[in-house]
């Protein structure tokens, strides 16, 4: 009775038919499903080819346990980063009910971290919200969809007629799948306005600049299975073990199978840098000196591969220059490093190749995010690290579908697919809608408005409360529709209370209320805000695309819950009521309001050549998902012999030419000369023109090439460089002829005027893009990649102090970019800074102040801290401060403290936590809390019974001004603070 | 069968690549840092601090122990250690009981009753003396129970009926531990006055109380025996309830260290005071006539009085006389 | 016959907390309740190492050894498993044990102690396998499908490994072996009496 368990064990051991079980036949554990259960698949240990006889546990014929049994399994993508881990769900009558390892998945196989393991919560929390709400003098009150839609389509078309279209701001996110983020761009177009945005503005924007603007496409260059290759791995301005914890699977074996250097370059020695051979600390706010000090020493020893450099790089002479200023003397005043270690670094990353440099938000949120990115991508190509295994600048981006957010333009940069916001832009879009370009225009305020770049959400107070002729367009921001995205990951929240109390209409749409709620009744609001319940994107299927560009298909796991609405159908009914969905959704099924995922992505397919967004159709998506084991995990290939998947890299990572018949395999390795185009080989992008004018210090000039000089990748036919493949170019080289009719008619019918000025990206046949390849060519041409990025605030980067700096001396030295107006407002850096100098700011609030994530929690958090499983882990909200910091101000580990920011006498309140994991004069808070402001807990301000179980003081409520002139990115990661016991 | 190939050519694949890397490898691999050199080690933790604590973000901080061997020891106290401590204190005081009894006997009046009495214990004493004793048992069998009762009386009873029964005696010793704690205390402030120790106790024990022979030697209210059973139960019984109490509210007072401690404390001292209790109850009862009734009707013979607390029953004359109003005539016998 | 054990790799744990969550997703473990944790050791300083530790299911098993009502079993797989029935919830495993593994609900007042809760190895308890009954009181019973427990199976860098104490020994030493290094396997002195040699 008692030990039943091992008395029925006993009984089949006397029986002997243990010896039976031990074949492994029945429904237990086969000998290689432990191994993968265990940890060991993968090739790190071949030896163990054999095991000793016996040692395998033996299931017992299985138990058709009552509780899982008659369970369907099904498969979407983790939202909690860019990893893109598999979750494999157990459904039953409606309900998820459990969670499996996804072993089949080539980037997870079978991990999760403590958010993916707990994401079932996220569906079944008791705290979501269940149906639409306003706000009603001060209360919230249930409505119904049907009536808050009518409501707040009415105040938005009101809003238009008087402010016109762009006093609406439409903020997105980057956890909508690619269908609802590229029905949110489209549906910001069709509304007239440029002003749609979401989380990369915060997140990697410096990134996709910096690096578009250097060698093409502005996204991680390799994968994290291929770091598995590198020799030397080197993080400088992230913390995968936290942020991106599975990544780590694969660094870390990596590190062990290649006996790999990995440096990490950090102010605070994170939980990756504890895995590291060399840690590097570093002030905030100096990566620019960092880098250039490392490449000093490269370039002081010849270490540089001259030959890459030749073939494939443009500029270096003016690079030269620069670095030759920043000796090791110098990089240690600025930056606290010892040349030697520097040196150290160098010599490894540059001699133990293949190198791959790793970074996130340390690099990105930064006033210099761009030229910090622009100078890690050049010391990549100083050393030639780029465009092979192992090599790259792995971009490790934050959610699960910021890259895919980006890519189909929920931006205010740019329409889907980086085609821009020119008219020919516009015009590839009418086409590709199958709307009249005029109609478009007739959305928008005026033409000159349509082709200008929208309002960063960074600023999107700014747009509200700064003098009307201060913001450049017909009116102030009067109504912001954010749907996914968190206001306690902008930085300078007490001024963003201005803006929220200021709004006519603020509609928030998330399956949790999040801060935007609980700050905008703390700033007063008594009416004028609805909720809106939406699905979380496991009630969603649809198409996501992971930091390595790999697409994934999400199948719907349960139905939305509660009145939860799927973002799609949010999508169409706010497009239904503002009287243009049947235009939008011409070529897009709906089915009860619901507009079809399969059907948007075929309709991103016919339109996304630009970024070779075309071979990836739903059918091969599912197929990838269906055939996940097939693929390898280094390589991330599928065998050429498989009839659904063969020679497929995973999830086909962008950029994937041609239509989907082409069946391109996609591109593991971007850049890659070494594989044909074919194969997923690829060269540099001469985006920027083929030759430029150079001044020569005589004052005469001359013309350099900017196509790549004796190196093409393998099987090209074109033995050089070569510019992007038009019309013209295909008659040039006597391919045309290989164009169909049917290919011929549509690039006719394109550009009726000249035929000969039809590109591979607008061609939306294909055909153009399909004859180069067959040529082994790469559409978009040949080119060098670029150390001088003309064009850039700063072509060369250049270091500049944080507007908010401790090194007041440094400053008149390395100021921050003049004051200028960039993205319809003015960026009064320069001024700040200024007055901050003046003001003698760095002697009141002495403490340089950084942020970051925590593993339980993402983003603003609300929905991670009303998880349970992941609340309790972090219950609360804490800043780093060094002992010695701690010693002086009396403060003890654990205890409460007061944190004063430098601006708007923001405080606020927290424990603190006494570790040597910063340095001296730094502190650093997690950024993902929210919920109180200024020492006020705001837990009565959300709806009854929606409130996070874990609240506490927003990192953002201390941070300051500062904005990249680049992409209106702002700066969290270094301001000035000061500490207090409480 | 494919997924097998897929595992060879993983394998394959990965020798092959070693290979290359191997023979691709430059010579300042050597020089390279050992991640481990530097960390932590268990063995060397261990060594240090006979336990490895860390950091844990849950508030639980105890849960930052990570390893603590020291139940080792404890564990040895608990199934060795104290079994020989309770069985030879216990059994060994049975023994001597009744080895005393075969060769002593009912220490009997050796005057007779007088037919007079007095009163020895008001009912406030008696009382308290009941209440306490009465926990006392009832924690002494739960008590004892924890200990041996896996071994003695799970086998006759089966588990069901064995943790039912613990179960309902884990409720009585948290429980009853408070009167009992209620009654030590009572019991300290009550009588400290007689008990504190004067030349008289030593003359006393020197004549070895009269246990043997018929010796009487002179005694105040209190004798020098009983007087130690007063300060075992003071101090024994404040010791129990405190060790008892650390334990009742786990980590409110100490981490497990301390805990692991106050248990072996608890259970030794309650070993013994079971052990000298039996004795107390001996003597109180079998042991000698005419004491049972100090406790039990409260009044007491004069002559058990003359006899045994000699001083006492002076002290009572010389404050009342000797017609002392409160002496009474026994109900007729 | 297989001898189930855990095997924590310090040198690959990066205190991500999917075991925990694992865990609690997988036998749905109230608030308070910590089957598993992770412990960082030199936290924020040179040499900082985590380890996950949970019941290792010693050899011997302090915590049954010591259970005055002999709630504590082990199973034919090496499992250190208990009975909710006859649990009085008295503590004294959590004493004996050295790796902090049970765990008690508080109920009633004073901070006393509920039945004890404690890593079964995803192996349920003493009721029959897979039942209603068994996953109420001691969660899933993944053992019994032939799967491990979904801690280590979850575990984002392979750091944790669960199974048959002989192999998952023989895939540590491989990865010493290669790397050349390895902080040994964190509590299998304390659990097993064995080492392993690296």
């Amino acid at each position: 009775m008692l030990i039943k368990r091992t008395q029925q064990r006993s009984e089949i051991a006397s029986s002997g038919s243990i010896a039976a079980g031990l074949s492994g036949q029945r429904n237990g554990l086969d000998r290689r499903a432990f191994l993968r259960r265990s940890g060991l698949a993968g090739g790190a240990l071949a030896a163990l080819s054999t095991l000793p006889p016996g040692s395998v546990r033996t299931a017992k014929a299985a138990m058709a346990g009552p509780l899982s049994s008659g369970a369907t399994v099904r498969k979407s993508i983790c939202t909690h980063c860019s990893v893109g881990c598999t979750v494999t769900a157990e459904v039953l009558n409606g309900v998820w009910i459990g969670q499996e390892p996804s072993w089949d998945s080539p980037i997870n196989r079978g991990s999760h971290c403590a958010k993916g393991a707990s994401v079932r919560e996220l569906v079944h929390s008791e705290r979501r919200l269940r149906y639409p709400m306003k706000l009603v003098d001060g209360q919230w009150t249930r409505v119904s969809w049907e009536t808050a839609i009518n409501e707040i389509g009415d105040k938005l078309l009101e809003i238009r007629e008087k402010s016109g279209p762009d006093s609406v701001y439409w903020l997105g996110s980057a956890k909508m799948t690619n269908e609802g983020a590229y029905l949110f761009r489209k549906l910001g177009a069709f509304w007239g306005t440029n002003n749609t945005d979401h989380q990369a503005r915060i997140c990697h924007s410096t990134t996709v600049t910096g690096v578009a603007n250097t060698w093409g496409y502005g996204a991680m260059t390799n994968s994290y299975n291929d770091i598995r290759n590198a020799k030397t791995q080197m993080i400088m301005g992230g913390n995968p073990a936290e942020a991106h914890p599975v990544s780590l699977q694969h660094l870390l074996e990596g590190k062990e199978l290649q006996k790999a250097n990995f440096i990490v370059i950090d102010p605070r020695l994170t939980r990756t840098a504890a895995h590291a051979t060399e840690y590097v600390r570093m002030r905030p706010g100096t990566d620019i000196p960092v880098l250039y000090g490392i490449m000093w020493h490269i370039l002081q020893n010849g270490w540089e591969d001259k030959e890459f450099i030749r073939q494939r790089v443009y500029g270096f002479d003016d690079l030269r220059k620069e670095v030759e200023k920043w000796n090791p003397e110098e990089v240690e005043r600025v930056s606290g490093i010892p040349g030697e270690q520097l040196k150290r670094v160098a010599k490894m990353f540059a001699t133990e190749k293949p190198s791959t440099l790793i970074w996130a938000m340390g690099q990105t949120q930064k006033t210099v995010g761009t030229a910090n990115v622009r100078a890690s991508c050049i010391l990549l190509l100083m050393t030639g690290n780029v465009g092979g295994p192992g090599m790259g600048a792995n971009i490790f981006r934050g959610h699960d579908n910021v890259q895919g957010a980006t890519d189909v333009g929920l931006d205010i940069v740019t329409l889907p697919f980086y085609y821009g916001l020119a008219e020919g832009a516009w015009k590839h879009w009418s086409r590709v809608w199958e709307v009249d370009y005029d109609f478009l225009k007739s959305r928008f305020d005026s033409k000159q408005i349509m082709e200008t770049p929208g309002i960063p959400l960074t600023r999107w107070f700014d747009a509200v409360t700064l003098p009307k002729d201060q913001v450049a367009q017909k009116d102030n921001v009067r109504a912001i529709f954010v749907q996914g995205h968190a206001s306690n990951s902008i930085t300078r929240i007490p001024e963003s209370l201005n803006g929220l109390k200021a709004l006519e209409l603020l509609v928030i749409a998330d399956p949790h209320p999040t801060t935007w709620a609980s700050l905008s009744v703390e700033a007063g609001r008594k009416d004028g805000v609805y909720v809106f319940p939406v699905a979380t994107q496991f009630e969603c299927k649809g198409s996501r695309v992971a930091s390595n560009r790999s697409m994934q298909w999400g199948e719907q796991i349960v139905k939305p819950v509660f009145e939860s609405k799927d973002d799609l159908e949010i999508i169409y009914l706010m497009a239904k009521k503002c009287g243009f969905a049947d235009k939008m959704f011409k070529n897009i099924k709906v089915e009860n309001n619901l507009p079809e995922a399969e059907d948007v992505l075929r309709e991103m397919n016919r339109g996304s050549w630009s970024t070779g967004y075309c071979g990836q159709s739903p059918e091969r998506l599912k197929a990838h998902m269906k055939n996940q084991a097939k693929f390898d995990f280094l390589t991330m290939r599928a065998p050429k012999d498989d009839p659904e998947v063969g020679g497929d890299y995973y999830g086909l990572p962008w950029p994937c030419w041609g239509s989907p018949e082409v069946r391109h395999p996609g591109t593991p390795l971007l850049y890659n000369t070494n594989l044909s185009v074919m194969d997923g080989g690829g060269t540099f992008r001469p985006r920027f023109g083929i030759e430029r004018e150079e001044k020569l210090p005589d004052g005469t000039t001359r013309k350099v090439s900017l196509l790549a000089d004796g190196s093409y990748s393998k099987d090209s036919e074109i033995k050089d460089g070569y510019p992007e493949f038009t019309l013209a170019s295909l008659k040039k080289l006597g391919w045309d002829k290989d164009l169909s009719e049917a290919e011929m008619a549509t690039i006719i019918r394109i550009n009726s005027a000249n035929p000969d000025a039809v590109s591979w990206s607008l061609d939306l046949s294909g055909g153009i893009q399909r004859v180069a390849l067959k040529h082994g060519c790469v559409p978009y041409g040949n080119g060098k990649a670029r150390m001088n990025a003309f064009g850039l605030p700063d072509p060369i980067p250049v270091h500049r102090e944080p507007i908010y700096t401790p090194r007041v001396d440094l400053v008149a030295k390395y100021p921050t970019l003049p004051d200028a107006k960039q993205f319809r407002l003015p960026n009064i850096g320069f001024s700040v800074q200024k007055a901050a100098v003046e003001k003698g700011i760095a002697k009141q609030f002495p403490l340089i102040l950084s942020s970051g994530r925590l593993v339980e929690y993402e983003g603003g958090g609300e929905e991670t801290r009303t998880n349970p499983w992941l609340a309790e882990l972090q219950q609360d909200m804490f800043i780093e401060i060094s002992p010695a910091d701690a010693a002086d101000r009396g403060i003890k580990d654990g205890g409460w403290v007061w944190v004063t920011g430098a601006e708007n006498n923001s405080r606020a309140r927290m424990k603190a936590l006494v570790t040597e994991r910063v340095g001296k004069g730094v502190a650093w808070m997690p950024f993902h809390f929210g919920g109180w402001f200024a020492g006020k807990d705001l837990r009565g301000n959300y709806p009854k019974g929606t409130d996070p179980i874990v609240l506490g003081e927003s990192a953002n409520t201390i941070t300051t001004y500062g904005y990249d002139p680049a992409t209106g990115m702002q700066e969290p990661k270094v301001t000035l603070c000061q500490i207090a016991a409480a | 069968m494919v997924c097998l190939a897929r595992f060879a050519r993983l394998v394959i694949g990965t020798g092959v690549l070693l290979l290359l890397l191997v023979s691709a490898a430059s010579p300042s691999i050597a020089q390279q840092v050992n991640p481990t050199a530097s960390s932590v080690k268990e063995q060397q933790l261990l060594q240090e601090l006979n336990r490895i604590q860390g950091r844990v973000s849950i508030p639980d901080q105890r849960s930052g122990v990570l390893e603590q061997p020291a139940g080792r020891e404890w564990r040895e106290f608990r199934n060795v250690t104290l079994h020989w401590i309770g069985g030879i204190a216990i059994l060994g005081m049975l023994a001597a009981l009744i080895i005393f009894y075969l060769i002593r006997g009912t220490v009997r009046l050796q005057s007779g009753r007088s037919g007079r009495t007095l009163v020895r214990f008001s009912s406030v004493e008696r009382f308290v003396h009941w209440m306490t004793a009465t926990c006392f048992i009832i924690l002494a069998l739960s008590g004892l129970n924890v200990t041996f009762g896996r071994t003695l009386l799970l086998p006759l009873v089966g588990p069901e009926a064995f943790s039912e029964w613990s179960q309902w005696a884990k409720y009585a010793h948290n429980y009853l531990s408070f009167p009992f704690t209620i009654g030590v205390v009572l019991i300290f402030l009550m009588w400290l006055a007689g008990n504190i120790p004067n030349k008289v106790d030593v003359a006393w024990l020197k004549r070895g109380g009269g246990i043997v022979g018929h010796d009487h030697p002179p005694a105040y209210r209190f004798n020098a025996g009983q007087k130690a059973i007063y300060w075992i139960v003071v101090i024994g019984g404040g010791l129990v309830a405190a060790t008892g109490y650390e334990l009742m509210f786990p980590f409110y007072l100490s981490g497990i260290e301390g805990m692991q401690l106050a248990q072996v404390v608890h259970a030794t001292v309650a070993m013994l005071f079971v052990a000298v209790m039996l004795a107390h109850i001996y003597i109180g009862t079998i042991g000698m006539e005419g004491a049972f009734e100090a406790m039990g009707s409260g009044t007491v013979d004069v002559n058990w009085a003359k006899e045994h607390h000699s001083l006492w029953l002076e002290e009572e004359n010389a404050r009342t006389g000797a017609n002392d109003v409160r002496t009474q005539p026994t109900a007729a016998e | 016959m297989a001898r189930m054990k855990f095997l924590c790799d310090a040198d690959r744990c990066i205190e991500c907390n999917a075991c925990v969550t694992a865990c609690k997703n997988e036998h749905e473990v109230p608030w308070g309740i910590n089957r598993r944790r992770v412990v960082t050791i030199n936290d924020g300083k040179p040499g900082e190492r985590s380890v996950s530790m949970a019941c290792m299911h010693c050899t011997d098993a302090p915590c049954a050894a010591v259970c005055p009502v002999n709630c504590i079993y082990t199973t034919a797989d090496g499992v250190v498993l208990h009975s909710k029935d006859l649990c009085i919830g008295c503590g004294y495993c959590f004493y004996a044990c050295p790796f902090g593994a049970p765990q008690y609900p508080k109920v009633g007042n004073f901070g006393s102690r509920g039945k004890m809760d404690k890593c079964t190895f995803c192996a349920g308890g003493p009721e029959a396998d897979g039942s209603k009954a068994e996953y109420e009181k001691y969660g899933a019973n993944r053992l019994a499908e032939g799967k491990l427990p979904l801690c280590a199976e979850m575990c984002s860098t392979k750091s944790l490994l669960a199974g048959d104490g002989e192999i998952i020994a023989q895939i540590y030493k491989e990865r010493v072996t290669k790397r050349g290094y390895g902080s040994g396997a964190w509590g299998w002195k304390t659990a097993y009496r064995e080492t392993i040699e690296s």
